[in-house]
This record gives C-alpha cells, structure tokens and sequence, in this order.
C-alpha cells in the first residue's frame, strides 16, 4: 500500500495570545495529489502551511500531528522534512534573500551538502523548468513580481521535494504572469496543496478542496462540489465562481 | 541623497570594471594609506596621485559629470574640517593640504564604489575571513535595502496624501510614526525570512 | 559626523582603527549567541536604519534634520546587536558611497557604533530598569540619544585634535556645540519612534539578547509583554568589563593627546581670542567644565586622569542605578 504523502491528525495550534490558529485539523493527502486550501482571511490557512515543513511550532514539532511520507515530523527528521516539503511564501521578496538569482536557487542544493558541479546541476535544470534561463546573474530586485516567484519555484525545485506547498501563489501576478505560473504548475507532476483566494486557480488546477474557516476544517471534498454550494461559500466568505457557469465539459479543469 | 547612487555600475564594460574586486579593494585602500603618509614637505608628490587618479577615471568608462557630482556631494564636509583645521598653526597652507589630500581619497573611493558593486566587495570580505555573522548581516542589508527604502517611501507618499496641515510637530509625529511602523514590518519579515531560509534547510 | 580620510594622522588612525574593530569584535561575539531565528533581523535592522536615516524631519528654513540611531536600535535590540547593526550600516555607506573615509572607519565605528550604541544601548538599558513605566523609559531614551549623539561628537573632536588637526578648543566648540543641538533632534526622534513602537507592538520592546523569544506552548497563558522588562540583563554582564576597559582605553589615549600640543593650543587661543575679540561671533561656550584637576600640575596627566576618573564615575553611577533598581524589584516582589 502507498505511503500516503501528507497526513495530518487532529492539529491544533494556539497564537502566543493564547487565541486558536487551528483546532483539531485532520486530513490525508495521497501522493500526486492537487489540494486547494480555501477560506477567508484569518482562517488559518498560512498557519496551516507552516506546519506542513515543521516551521511551527517553533519550539516543538508536535509527535505524530504531521507525517510527511509516513515520517512524523519531528526534530530528529526536520531536515528531511524540509527537503521533502518544498513550501513557496506569499511574498517572494521574503524568500528571494540571496544576491542573485543564481545563489537564491543554489541556496537550497549548498544546504543539502552536495558538490558545486551538481549543484551548478540542479540550478540549471530548475532554471531550465521555470523558464528563467539566462538569468542566473540577474538581481532579485530589477525581477518583475512574476520572475520573483518562478525564481522562487525554482529555487525549491532544485531541492528536489516530492511536495509542493504553495501560499497564495497568484497574488500580485497580472494575468499573463498568472498564467504563466498555472501552465508551471500544471506540468508539475507532484503533490501540490495551494492556499489561495483564486477559486478560479483552484477549480483549474486541483480536484480537491480542504475548506478551513476560524482554524477549523470545514469541508473536504471535490472543487467543484464545493464552489458550487454557494449557500457554503457565502456562510464562509468566500462566493460562487463565475467560472462554473462557463465550463465547457471537456475543458482543462481537474478532475475530468 | 544616495538616490542613484546603485546602479552606476550595470553599464561599466571596461578594464577597470571588470578587474575584480580582489584586485580592486586592496588597490584602492593602498592608494589612500599612500596618500594619508605623504608627509607635509612632500606635498608636490599628492599631484602624482591626482594624475593617475584622473587616468584611471578616463579609462574607467564611468561618466566623469558622475563622479564629479558624487563628489560634491562628500565634499561639505572635507571643507568644514579643513575650515576648522586653518586655526592650527599650519594656518591655510597646512588646511590646503589638508582638504587636497582628503579630497583625493574621496576621489579613490567614489571611483571604488562607481566600478565595483558592493556584492562582489562582500565576496571578498567573505574571502578574507571576515566574520560570517558581519558578511551575513551585509548581505542581507544590501539585499532589502531598495525593499525597505521603497516601503518607506510609499508610507510617506500615503501620509501626505492625508495631511493638508504641514505643522512642524504634526509631521515629526508623522515621520516618526512611519519609521516606527517601518521596523515592526521590518521585524515580521525578518521572522519570515528566517523561516524561508530554514524552509530550504538552513540551520 | 561621518569623518573622511585624511583627518587623522597615523598613529590616531592605527588606535581608532583598533578600539573599533575591538568594539566590533566583541560585539559579534556576544551576537554570536543570538538564536538562529534573530540572525537575519540583524541584516534588516541594518537596512532599517538606512532608510530611516533617509527619513527628512524639517528644521527650519529649507533645512532638516535625520536620526542616526543608534541609540534607537540599541532601544529596540540591545547594546550588542546594535553595534553591528550600526557598524554594518557605516561599513556600507564607506564601501558603497563613499561617506567616510576607509582609513577613518575605525573612527567612525568607534564613534558611533561603539559610543552611541553600545554605551548608549548599555547606560539606556541599566535605567530602563528603575521603573517598567513606560514613558519613563522612552524618556530615558530620549535622554540617552542626546548624550550619545554629544558624547560621540566629543570623541570625533577628541579624534581631530589629538591627530593635531583641529584644535581641541574649537573642536570642542564647533562640534560639541553643534551636536549638542543637533543631539535634541536625535532625542526627540528617538522618543517618537519608542513611543509609536510601544503603542504598536509592545512586545517588540524586549530587547533580542535578554529575551529568546521562546515561542508559547498551546496551552499554556499569554506572557504579558512588561514581565520581559524586569528580567535581569544577565547577557549585558559579559560586556560590562571589556566595555569599561575601551571607555578607560578611550580616555586615557585620547584625551592627553589633546593637551600634549601646549605650543599650539596657546597659539590658538591666542588666535581666537583675537577672533572673538574682532568677529564678535556667535561661538558657543563650552560646555563641560574645566578639564583642571586639583593637585595634579600636568595639564597631560590631568586631562587623562579626569577622564578615567570620569569613567569610572558614570560606571559606578550606572552600576549603583541597576543595584537601585534590583533592590526595589525584590521588595516590591514581596509586596
């Protein structure tokens, strides 16, 4: 039987006011999955993100709350985890802290202790995917919004994680740079969960939804299931996409 | 007032462009030590240094109107010591010599500064063992300078847009309350920045 | 306040440059022992610094002042932090604008990274502890910020005179003079930015070295921001001596320097006086008393003495606040 990719058991999490990010959050993600994370501000939907690597809770890993490849995640296996689990920030300046776009994607390859030929390697090949060739010399800030966060992508493909975990990975992107990343992440055969306020992202891209509102998980099951519940939506934020109406049934959306 | 002062260097092609930085520091750090030493009676040998100062500037490629303006931009305060210093007993000659040498060295490293991008200086502080926790702090600093820079920028573009009475008070208060607000966003992003670095397995 | 070369003759160049890499040295080493998770807001506090020092604060007429800051990121970090935010950001303006000389960096450092930021952040923080009130500590701050920004420029004049540059009395009077107004600004700056954090996000006033930042367990209660206050700045005690030693090193060195030019100094004041007399202008008195010490004949070994024994009073006046501020802590405990 596969190793499931992601599971998550009964997670709960308290901000240092002693308020709750997440209660009690419990779901399974298989290997190659798509996931859309859904909800409105607050919901606890980065929260949630950061768990998936171990970055919270900073002190501890909860035993046994999070399995990454049926490991726990736990501070014996963190650097493991992190490799696996490849997380992509809302804003890419925070994740762009190198120099040039060259050390940003071999940041990740130097910290997994490997040759300088293989890690020229992997900066090239990860270029290579994302479409960024050319620019390994380039300055993070002379990029566009859009270049920042293939660099970003890329950066976290040089890793060569099995999990693609994304924040918002839209924002900010005017439509052709938003395409381009859909078609991006399209290729990408890997486990991906996508937090995002894009339901239009989310219906194109991922079959499944995880619905979490007020740090609890409301709803998990089909996208386009739930976006089409507009009693649902509307008790939790967020709306009924346009898009529904113009699905052509032999369209590029998932899970057809 | 460092406006500008960033890029200068993205159109340099020349020899002395693409010397590295290796080559370039120690140079131009040397040319200065050689400078301050000249004693006062062979003041004659500062016009050596003028010349070959003026030759690099020609085959450096970089726009001598450039140069010439960051200069005078440094240049108050070479004067205001030198005015200072005519009170000494070496009077106006010792003064002279003073603000001469001062302002060659300041020559020497806006002419560093206009052919070396300061990541490739920290490369070389890297190499020469300076301490990582100081190269670490640089290059960070470096890298959100312009991000911080702009952020305060626009805060301050926001705030005028809402105040119609220039008050002296009113907009210290204003001013300060944007750099109060700069650092509690500077240290969240720290906070993420540190968790992107861990993310790819920083430790 | 930014020195260029060319100011400093040979030996004052080799002595700043040392105490400020000394200074600097020390202060990476206690930084060293920051959590990893600080170590980046180290380099954003650097690029902080640099864009507020770009921020204008309008004086008069056309012209405005700037914070500098050391005080305020000693304020916000601690005295270490501080000087390697404050040295990394003079480090850049030398290397990548030219605003300082490279021979005077050790100066410059030591001036206002070492001095402001470390005296300033070590005195601020020592009283600081006399009271968690709040607007007390801004005040002190404030205060603080003031007294850094005139004591570094005393340095810088100290620096100028003893390298035979600038006569001590006009450094004194030029700079001093000047710094002292322009040390109001800092001051008041400082209060502000404090005040305006404080109201925003309390918690950010605990200073990185006394406090991990250990993160909550779920659970468990919120910790109130003021209780980090009163926790013992333990981490300050590794520095007290090393800092008491550059403060001695820096009296001692550099103030008989300045008295050791006796020909030059009398011609000046001749000079001046000549001046005064004819200009009628506004030069400001000086403002610290005479450097004169009872008993002690050479103007040269007065000075230094003066100077240790002015150290050592600011430490042992520093070091009777904390005492002050322990015991009232522990009595009021059992209150």
């Amino acid at each position: 039987m596969a190793v499931n990719a992601l599971e998550v058991a009964n997670l709960s999490f308290h901000y240092p006011d002693g308020s709750a990010a997440l209660q009690a959050v419990s779901f399974v993600v298989a290997a190659g999955e798509s996931v859309a994370v859904l909800g409105p501000n607050g919901a606890g939907k980065s929260t949630l993100l950061l768990h998936l690597n171990g970055l919270l809770p900073e002190s501890r890993p909860h035993d046994g709350a999070v399995r990454v490849g049926g490991q726990p995640v736990v501070r014996a296996n963190l650097p493991e985890v992190r490799r696996q689990v490849g997380l992509l920030f809302q804003d890419p300046d925070d994740q762009l802290f190198c120099p040039t776009v060259f050390e940003d994607v071999a940041f990740g390859p130097r910290q997994l202790a490997l040759t300088e030929e293989q890690v020229r390697q992997r900066v090239e090949e990860a270029l290579t995917r994302v479409g960024l060739v050319g620019f390994e010399s380039r300055l993070p800030h002379h990029l566009s919004q859009g270049e920042k966060r293939r660099v970003c992508l890329a950066g976290v493909l040089a890793c060569q994680s099995s999990i693609l975990v994304l924040d918002e990975p839209t924002s900010g992107l005017d439509p052709r740079g938003r395409r381009e990343l859909k078609a991006l992440l399209r290729q990408l055969p890997i486990t991906k969960i996508i937090a995002t306020h894009d339901l239009e992202l989310a219906a194109e891209l991922c079959p499944r939804t995880l619905l979490l509102d007020g740090g609890r998980l409301v709803a998990d099951g089909p996208t386009l299931q739930l976006l089409a519940d507009e009693p649902l939506m509307h008790k939790h934020g967020l709306e009924r996409p346009h898009l529904l109406d113009h699905l052509h049934p032999h369209g590029p959306v998932a899970g057809r | 007032m460092y406006a500008g002062w960033t890029d200068h260097h993205r159109g340099c092609d020349s020899w002395l462009c693409r010397l590295p930085a290796g080559v370039k520091l120690p140079v131009a750090i040397g040319l200065v030590l050689a400078m301050v030493a000249v004693p006062a009676r062979w003041a004659v040998g500062l016009w050596g240094f003028a010349g070959l100062l003026a030759l690099l500037l020609a085959i450096s490629g970089v726009s001598v109107r450039l140069v010439v303006r960051k200069l005078l931009l440094l240049e108050p305060m070479v004067l205001v010591i030198a005015v200072a210093a005519a009170f000494q007993p070496a009077g106006w000659r010792g003064a002279l010599l003073l603000a001469s040498r001062s302002t060659l060295c300041l020559a020497t490293m806006v002419l560093l500064a206009s052919t070396t991008p300061f990541m490739d200086i920290l490369r070389v502080l890297r190499r020469w063992r300076v301490p990582p926790l100081l190269v670490t702090t640089l290059m960070l600093m470096h890298r959100y300078l312009f991000v911080l820079a702009d952020q305060a920028h626009r805060m301050r573009r926001a705030r005028q847009g809402r105040t119609f009475t220039p008050r002296r008070a009113l907009v210290w208060r204003h001013r300060a309350g944007i750099i109060a607000h700069l650092f509690v966003r500077t240290s969240d992003r720290a906070q993420r920045i540190y968790w992107a670095m861990s993310a790819r397995g920083w430790r | 306040m930014h020195l260029p070369d060319g100011f400093l003759n040979r030996p004052m160049v080799l002595t700043t440059a040392a105490l400020g890499t000394a200074g600097l040295a020390l202060a990476l080493r206690s930084a060293k022992r920051l959590p990893p998770s600080r170590v980046p807001l180290l380099g954003l506090s650097a690029a902080f610094v640099f864009a507020a020092q770009m921020v204008n604060f309008p004086v008069a007429g056309g012209t405005s002042g700037h914070l500098m800051g050391s005080v305020l990121v000693a304020a916000l970090l601690g005295p270490a932090a501080a000087v390697v935010v404050m040295s990394a950001v003079l480090i850049l303006q030398c290397l990548m604008f030219a605003d300082g000389g490279i021979t005077a960096l050790g100066a410059n450092i030591l001036n206002m990274a070492v001095i402001g930021g470390a005296g300033g952040g070590a005195l601020y923080h020592l009283v600081r502890h006399l009271t968690p009130s709040m607007p007390f500590q801004i005040g002190a701050a404030g205060i603080v910020a003031w007294g850094a920004t005139v004591v570094a420029s005393l340095a810088c004049a100290a620096e100028l005179a003893a390298s035979g540059t600038v006569g001590w009395r006009v450094g004194l009077g030029a700079m001093g003079g000047v710094h002292m107004l322009i040390g109001i600004g800092e001051g008041l700056i400082t209060m502000l930015v404090l005040a305006a954090v404080a109201k925003a996000r309390p918690d950010l006033l605990v200073p990185v070295e006394t406090h991990g930042f250990e993160p909550i367990m779920p659970d468990s209660p919120p910790v109130p921001a003021r209780s980090a206050v009163a926790a013992a700045p333990r981490s300050l005690r590794p520095m007290i001596l090393p800092g008491l030693i550059i403060s001695a090193a820096v009296a001692m060195l550099l103030a008989p320097h300045a008295s050791s030019l006796p020909d030059g100094l009398e011609k000046t004041a001749q000079a001046l006086g000549f001046a005064h007399h004819q200009a009628a202008s506004p030069v400001i008195p000086a403002p610290l008393p005479d450097y004169a010490v009872p008993g002690i004949g050479s103007e040269m070994w007065a000075t230094a003495v003066a100077g240790v024994m002015g150290t050592a009073a600011m430490f042992l006046l520093g070091l009777l606040i904390a005492k002050l501020a322990r015991l009232r802590r522990r009595t009021r405990a059992y209150v």
